[in-house]
């Protein structure tokens, strides 16, 4: 059920006519105000609580989305960054209306150096189209977070995806970034040198806060040759404790597996019917892939073969040409789509957690107990070497009960992780759905972060609502 | 016990906040040289240690910040586990709380990461006296904002780090060290062009005609890439990283004479030679170059060169210790001043370390 929260009486309304009325003479066609693009930008993915913008602008240059924020700060109107919406956790719903700042056009690979093994792009070039830029270069950007979602985004949720245990996160591999700040200010942190800046790494300070402290406009990004060998490979476990062992072992004796990841038996199940991949069976499934020269890749495979023999593992599937590894992969991306499928009419949202990984399984096992009473459908991925695990729930969305099971569900998730030592989110943010649990988890912390807010922005009108809610907003 | 340690200094800071009397922050005392000079009563922070938790099959420790980083690299070494950064040890008795405050890195920092890329999450005591918990002991964590990073680095400018989780690596099955003659030009061409391969690099260092490269992995990839870039393997090859890490290096220890200053040049790897006066020496895949020149230097050519070579130039050691790193512009400098009063409203902790006026 998509419920459009209207503005709540703030910003004053003549205020919002004024500031539609200077954007719109100055940006022309670029400011759009037709009800159904104010819809599509009114949410993300996932769960489908939305808040319309006033106005969707689509400014070409830093110059440009500074003169917004400058506007907007003077008027004291709420703005939103956005790229194209991939976000989870209602991230870039404008609950209290304002400026939709939609950066899709500024999307310039701005330069490249091969040499420096770095590029530098504007925020709205997206994770698949840097790749297709770099064709030619030997180089690429290993970051692939389910969706193909603009860098800017990926960079403001400190997204992370398939390979982060060999390549990191957006974290690790953000150099710098232009930023336009609440006064409507342009900085640039970090810069083209390892260790970037001198002073304050307010570079990781904008990357994750999810356009509450400033929107980022550019991001020089760390790349990597593409490996000389690619190997691909599929193993099914017996049973899911099996498979994390073998993962545990694996990370422990310190193989350095490109990726890792993991399917439980009912996503399985759904992959195998979606993406046709027929030779398997519903069972719990490591999907790996080992990245580097020739000798290297064979050894980490034979290393990675034989531990997993140890537990259980079926023999190695191997896929070696291009594309039957991508044919693999996909599917692997699919998975949200697999599991949708598993029940036409339904609506899915994912949520995730992120564990020690010694309790993955036990972690993994009481949520799949917890979906099971719940009478609903939700299969099990996970980033298996960081004990992150993601849970995709079916839901009818015209159903209040079984809508209210899936958020109870999602909940629990959440707080069983706190508990167990770890994260209501390992990758896909607080937004405005999971605020309660980052309270849960870090107390006290969170009035500093608010208090933090409010040093950056104290007008409060950047992405209000969201990560660390002001009691004025 | 480090919890009434812990209590212990949350009061000292309660009081100094009230009485707004500054304080400087001290651990080991072995990084003092670095930084800005800065006055106030000292704090001992080595009465919150211990190791909180260690479980090698996380690849997790947790430590307070008052533990000695040698108790915590003997602990990690029992399970063939390290802390890929390489933490500098200037002395004897560094501390964790030090290690992360001054967020340096050693010579595996552009292969394996930075202190900041391993900390997971920590713990401190703000410039209030309150004690807040940051990020935490798993792999990725994205709920709020990255707080842990920003106080990685941060000079002890935004409160006092009590405890932090490390991310462990396991150490590599093999590990050998090859060295090469050729010219500076030369070897910064050379591991540049290294760096862009799949080779099992673990750490440059080009000195006085000669380029050291270290290489970490499999048995089969170190010899393997041995083969690929030439060179004689060099025997005792620990002791030469650890006094490249150290600064026990001859480099390091003639630039550390009175008459002497060591500059660190954080620059982009591919940056040419610098024609600055003083000798240098090379680290990190060429984007770390440090320089010792005399004692009162003129500053502006090497800060100059630093910032025309995509990076910035820091005074490490001797010399004038104002102004020691590269001047911020005034927007980012109002950020930093409106986090500093987030964090210690009473500007108390550490202030003007990292900066004069904050």
């Amino acid at each position: 059920m998509s419920t459009i929260v209207e503005r709540s009486g703030r910003p004053e309304p003549e205020a919002v006519d004024d500031i539609v009325r200077m954007l719109t003479r100055d940006y022309g066609e670029r400011a759009v105000v037709n009800r159904a693009i104010r819809e599509q930008h009114a949410h993300g993915e996932g769960m489908a609580d939305s808040g319309l913008p006033d106005v969707v602008v689509l400014p070409h240059s830093n110059v440009e989305v500074a003169a917004i924020v400058r506007q907007c700060h003077v008027a004291r109107i709420p703005v939103i960054a956005f790229g194209v919406g991939t976000s989870l956790e209602g991230h870039v719903a404008a609950v209290y209306g304002g400026v939709c700042v939609d950066l899709t056009q500024m999307n310039r690979l701005l330069e490249v150096n091969a040499e420096d093994l770095d590029c530098r792009v504007q925020a709205g070039v997206t994770r698949e189209q840097l790749n297709a830029d770099l064709k030619g270069t030997g180089l690429f950007f290993p970051i692939d977070p389910g969706a193909n979602a603009t860098i800017g985004g990926m960079t403001s949720t400190r997204a992370s995806g398939t390979n982060a245990v060999r390549y990191g996160t957006m974290r690790e591999n953000v150099l710098g970034l232009t930023v336009v700040t609440a006064d409507g200010s342009i900085v640039r942190t970090g810069g083209r040198a390892r260790k970037s800046s001198a002073g304050y790494d307010l570079t990781r300070l904008f990357i994750g806060s999810e356009g509450t402290l400033g929107i980022i406009t550019e991001i020089q990004l760390r790349l990597y040759g593409i490996p000389e060998a690619i190997s691909a490979a599929v193993c099914q476990f017996p049973d899911l404790k099996s498979a994390v062992d073998t993962v545990i072992i694996a990370m422990q004796v310190g193989i350095p597996v490109a990726r890792i990841e993991l399917l439980d038996d009912v996503q399985m199940d759904a992959c195998i019917r979606y993406s046709k991949l027929d030779k398997y069976e519903a069972k719990p499934t490591l999907f790996f892939e080992f990245h580097g020269t020739d000798a290297a890749v064979r050894e980490q495979a034979e290393s990675m073969q034989s531990i997993a023999a140890e537990h259980g593992g079926s023999a190695f599937e191997w896929a070696t040409k291009p594309e039957e590894r991508s044919r693999l992969w996909k599917a692997r991306h699919n998975a949200y789509y697999a599991a949708l499928a598993l029940s036409p009419g339904r609506q899915a949202f994912a949520t995730d957690a992120c564990v020690p990984i010694s309790r993955l399984t036990e972690c993994v096992l009481a949520t799949r107990a917890d979906v099971e009473a719940s009478g609903l459908t939700a299969p099990i991925v996970g980033h298996v070497g960081d004990g992150n695990f993601h849970l995709v729930v079916l839901f009818n969305p015209n159903d209040p009960l079984e809508r209210e099971k899936a958020e109870s569900l999602a909940q629990k998730v959440s707080m069983r992780a706190i508990a167990m030592g770890g994260t209501c989110t390992g990758e896909h943010g607080i937004g405005m759905h999971k605020l309660d649990a980052l309270v849960a988890e870090h107390g006290n912390a969170v009035e500093l972060m608010k208090t933090l807010k409010r040093a950056l922005d104290p007008r409060n009108i950047l992405n209000p609502g969201k990560t660390v809610p002001l009691a004025n907003s | 016990m480090a919890d009434q340690a812990l209590a212990a200094l949350q009061d000292r800071i309660r009081a100094a906040a009230a009485a707004m009397q500054p304080l400087v922050i001290c651990g080991g005392g072995t990084k003092t040289f670095y930084g800005e000079a800065c006055v106030g009563e000292r704090v001992e922070t080595t009465t919150v240690a211990g190791i909180v938790a260690y479980a090698p099959n996380e690849l997790v420790i947790t430590a307070r910040g008052g533990t000695l980083l040698a108790e915590i690299e003997l602990a990690m070494a029992e399970h063939q586990q390290y802390l890929a950064f390489e933490p500098p040890r200037f002395a004897a008795g560094g501390t964790l709380g030090g290690a992360i405050a001054t967020g340096l890195s050693g010579p595996r920092r552009p292969y394996a990461g930075a202190a900041r890329d391993f900390v997971l999450g920590l713990r401190i005591v703000d410039g209030t006296g309150e004690a807040l918990t940051f990020g935490g002991r798993v792999m990725k964590n994205v709920a709020g904002f990255d707080v842990s990073r920003l106080q990685t680095g941060a000079l002890g400018t935004l409160g006092v780090i009590t405890e932090v989780s490390l991310k462990c690596l396991p150490q590599s099955k093999a590990e050998a060290t090859v060295v090469q003659a050729c010219a500076v030009d030369e070897s910064i061409r050379r591991v540049n062009v290294w760096g862009g391969k799949p080779l099992p690099l673990s750490a440059t260092c080009y000195w006085n005609g000669r380029l050291w490269v270290r290489l970490s992995g499999a048995e089969s990839a170190v010899s393997a890439a041995m083969q690929s870039i030439g060179g004689d393997r060099i025997e005792h090859a620990q002791e030469f990283w650890e006094s490249v890490r150290d600064h026990a290096h001859p480099f390091f220890v003639a630039a550390q004479r009175e008459d002497k200053a060591l500059w660190r040049l954080s620059v982009k790897s591919t940056a040419p030679h610098a024609d600055l006066e003083g000798e240098q020496l090379i680290e990190w895949g060429g984007a770390l170059r440090w320089l010792v020149t005399a004692k009162d230097a003129d500053r502006a050519p090497i800060r100059v060169w630093a910032k025309s070579s995509g990076g910035h130039a820091t005074l490490f050691r001797g010399g004038n210790r104002s102004g020691v790193f590269t001047p911020l512009d005034a927007t980012i400098a109002t950020l930093h001043k409106r986090l500093k009063a987030t964090f210690d409203p009473h500007g108390i902790v550490n202030r003007g370390r990292l900066y004069a006026d904050f």
